[in-house]
């Protein structure tokens, strides 16, 4: 009997509306583990490297982990993947929520989606049937309205949903799925995908139950993890103000993106920040499925109300585009929300444009008359209407920062901060080396979950030199020791998104390491998951990752950062005459990944 | 019984795992006998379980299976059960469900409640001299043909309407 994992894949085509079951390779499994790792694998192994990732023959991932909905905290997440048609290379996003366990629970490790519907459906999961359904009424519908519909014609209130919002609809390259109406799949436009295939949501019903092959072993292993949550310095700050407490800790470090990253400090971040958000709006704590941290909020502001928001949609739009009022911060959260489009492409694109019309490169009739200033929400709540929509020069932001720079030229492109076409997400890399490095060596783009090396902010030098041989490592201005810990970060989160768990406990409050993994793996699936079975199967899966991106078309040379980081020195605060040199910690990392010298691995 | 503090729950169902795990070995919402309602649009999470009501509606069962222990909790005996599915019916909040022909309904785990112990945010509370102290009579109108998950939305609805008022005038006056 299998334990942890369902054991089943499904294959839906959405062209013939053919449905398939197939039993999960556990050779497969024990090699890619699950979630983003077994995702990946798949698109590599079955999708045509030129192939248009909105074509009808792109593929569309879902997967989640061996050990989602089991007792293990914050065993919660899912994950997209698919050719991303906003980078060209790798795309997918992980959302924590109830939709990964409920999946789980419903049978099912991975379902595979390909082909496009006729007319928009949706996709309904239960244990006893697979549906592909007319979803034409709902076709228009914003996320939460969708989410509401389904459940009231399934009579169903505890169904969950995965669902595009309008944006997804209208093709919108940086569109989201979104579950429990407010959990993203943010990155690399994976609702845009979606949206191509005609499919406006998967409903899920699980009824079935999640076993393990050793309770016992796996209960004492959960509660030590739960021990150390619970002990952790920064549980109680984490409990109250979940990730929106960067914006002050961003801040005093003098890396918070300020205007497009022309600032690391923002002086109106008190109007702004986790703890204004706690005390104004926020109501109670909100949690992803079985977590004791919850981190998450609700809120309720004289306009609107909802989930969240994360600090990357906190700073996105406050900071990072001048903005000092909150209540919009949280409008823009909640229109994001319905609409399902990522906030950091999203910003940035604006924040692009303002800086390229203060800087003279642009001007206010290059888009459409908009009085484009930083700060000046008006202008920016009307430009994203316009970008959800497709109208007027939305049409040309809701490509991505990358292509519409590209579009305007004349020396705009130097403003775009993206990497591989993936924006940059929010933390200023001159400040802090090894995120820097995780945005220019990322697989999907500019992007740090994929090292997530929040070691290098913990002061812990005495752990950095034991780790990774130089107490530089947890210095975060220094460039030492960082391509040896963005290394170790990568594979741990890897395995945290194969496990499809959560990063900010996993990676960010340092609860899990490789033995426990293992341990955990072992006791819940019964296979022989052991430390260095693990290690090999993550090692070729980031191989595999590169070798796929470069039959994508990445050319290596991409792995850096926009000129500013490299070369404009920031003028004030703590991180003040900071640069970062990317290049040289590149081909240090190429070093340690076994690579060669243009980032190509050996075999 | 056990007692919830709406204004407390997160959602993050951590009761649920506890019941299903600590009975079962295994997790899936199925075999928990607390239930977890989430209303998205609203922002309420709610988690429903048998409040050892006043009425006892449940027990109105024609093979006489189910019976009120010391603690005032619903004990099912699998021997007499046949899986009719009256309690279900009967249970005007949703809190007794059948699955694979067997009813799941707290038992207060024989009087050390597992769901309580990880509720870390202080939603639930158990309360062993509360025995009768609820009355869910007036859930029982208008229920016929609702699924146990649509009486508890119904129940819940109702139960969040205090709260919300609270919220708002909280953060909107």
């Amino acid at each position: 009997m299998i334990h942890g994992y369902a054991g089943k894949i499904l294959r839906v085509d959405l062209t013939t509306g053919m449905v398939k079951t197939e039993k999960l390779d556990l050779d497969l499994a024990l090699h890619t583990i699950g979630g983003r790792g077994m995702n990946s694998r798949r698109l590599y192994l079955e999708l045509k490297k030129d192939v248009d990732p909105l074509s009808p023959e792109s593929l569309l991932i879902l997967g989640v982990g061996p050990l989602t909905g089991t007792y293990l905290t914050a065993s919660a997440y899912f994950t997209f993947t698919a050719k991303s048609p906003l980078t060209g290379i790798l795309g997918d996003s992980s959302a924590g929520g109830h939709f990964g366990p409920e999946l789980k629970q419903a049978g099912y490790d991975q379902v595979i989606i390909t082909g496009r519907s006729e007319r928009p459906c949706y996709l309904l999961i239960t244990q006893e049937k697979i549906e592909v359904r007319d979803a034409s009424s709902l076709w228009g519908k914003d996320i939460w309205e969708t989410s509401s519909a389904i459940r009231k014609m399934l009579r169903d209130p505890s169904v969950q949903i995965s669902a595009i919002g309008p944006a997804g609809e209208h093709l919108v390259k940086y569109a989201t799925i979104a579950c429990n109406n407010s959990r993203m799949c943010g990155r690399t436009g994976m609702g845009c995908v979606m949206g191509s295939k005609n499919l406006k949501a998967i409903a899920v019903k699980g009824t079935g139950a999640v076993t393990l092959a050793d309770t016992l072993k796996f209960l004492d292993l959960c509660k030590e993890v739960d021990r150390k949550i619970i002990s952790h310095p920064e549980f109680e700050k984490r409990r109250n103000l979940g990730t929106t407490m960067l914006m002050t800790d961003l801040n005093r470090i003098g890396i918070l993106p300020t205007r497009h990253f022309q600032q690391g400090v923002f002086e109106h971040v008190d109007e702004v920040s986790g703890e204004t958000l706690a005390k104004r709006f926020k109501v109670k704590n909100k949690s992803c499925f079985n977590c004791n941290v919850h981190c998450s909020r609700y809120y309720i502001t004289q306009e609107v109300e909802g989930e969240g928001p994360e600090f990357e949609t906190l700073c996105s739009y406050s900071s990072r585009l001048g903005v000092s009022n909150l209540n919009f911060t949280l409008k823009m959260n909640a229109y994001l929300n319905r609409m399902g489009m990522d906030s950091v492409s999203s910003a940035e694109a604006i924040g692009w444009a303002i800086e390229c019309i203060e800087k003279g490169l642009l001007g206010k009739g290059d888009f459409d008359g908009l009085d484009l200033r930083w700060g000046n929400t008006k202008a920016i709540e009307k430009l994203l209407t316009m970008i959800t929509e497709r109208q007027g020069i939305g049409d040309a932001f809701a490509e991505g920062t990358r292509s519409l720079a590209q579009r305007f030229g004349k020396g705009t492109e130097e403003y775009a901060f993206h990497v591989k076409g993936l924006d940059m997400i929010c933390g200023d890399p001159r400040g802090i080396k090894a995120y820097g490095l995780t945005y220019a060596i990322a697989s999907r783009g500019g992007d740090h979950l994929r090292a997530e090396p929040f070691f290098e902010l913990t002061q812990r030098y005495e752990e950095a030199e034991k780790r990774f041989g130089t107490r530089e490592a947890a210095n975060r201005l220094s460039e030492k020791g960082k391509a040896a810990l963005v290394d170790y970060s990568e594979k741990l989160a890897l395995l945290i998104d194969c496990l499809t768990m959560c990063k900010n406990i996993g990676l960010c409050m340092d609860i899990l390491d490789f033995e426990t993994a293992s341990e955990l793996l072992i006791a819940g699936t019964g296979l022989q998951f052991t430390p260095e079975r693990i290690d090999r199967g993550l090692k070729d899966q980031i191989d595999t990752d590169r070798k796929m991106n470069i039959g994508f078309g990445m050319d290596p040379s991409w792995d850096t950062l926009p000129r500013r980081f490299i070369r404009e020195p920031l003028k004030e605060g703590p991180t003040r005459g900071c640069l970062i040199n990317i290049d040289k910690m590149v081909k240090e990392y190429y070093q340690i990944k076994g690579w060669n010298k243009k980032g190509v691995p050996k075999k | 019984m056990i007692s919830v503090d709406i204004s407390k729950c997160s959602g993050c169902k951590r009761c649920e795992a506890n019941c299903s795990f600590f009975r079962t070995g295994k997790t899936g919402r199925s075999l928990s006998r607390i239930k977890v309602m989430k209303v998205e649009e609203i922002g309420v999470d709610f988690p429903v379980v048998c409040q050892l009501c006043k009425e006892r509606f449940c027990t109105r069962c024609p093979n006489g299976a189910i019976q009120i222990g010391v603690l005032g909790q619903i004990i099912v005996s699998p021997t007499l059960c046949n899986a009719c599915g009256l309690c279900e019916r009967s249970c005007p909040i949703g809190a007794i469900e059948l699955y694979q022909e067997i009813p799941y309904v707290c038992d207060l785990c024989g009087g050390d409640p597992q769901c309580i112990k990880e509720c870390n945010l202080g939603a639930l509370l158990f309360e062993p001299e509360k025995q009768g102290a609820v009355t869910i009579k007036k859930w029982n109108k208008r229920n016929k043909g609702l699924s146990p998950d649509e009486k508890r939305l119904k129940f819940i609805l109702n139960q969040a309407t205090q709260l919300r008022k609270e919220w708002i005038l909280l953060r909107r006056t």
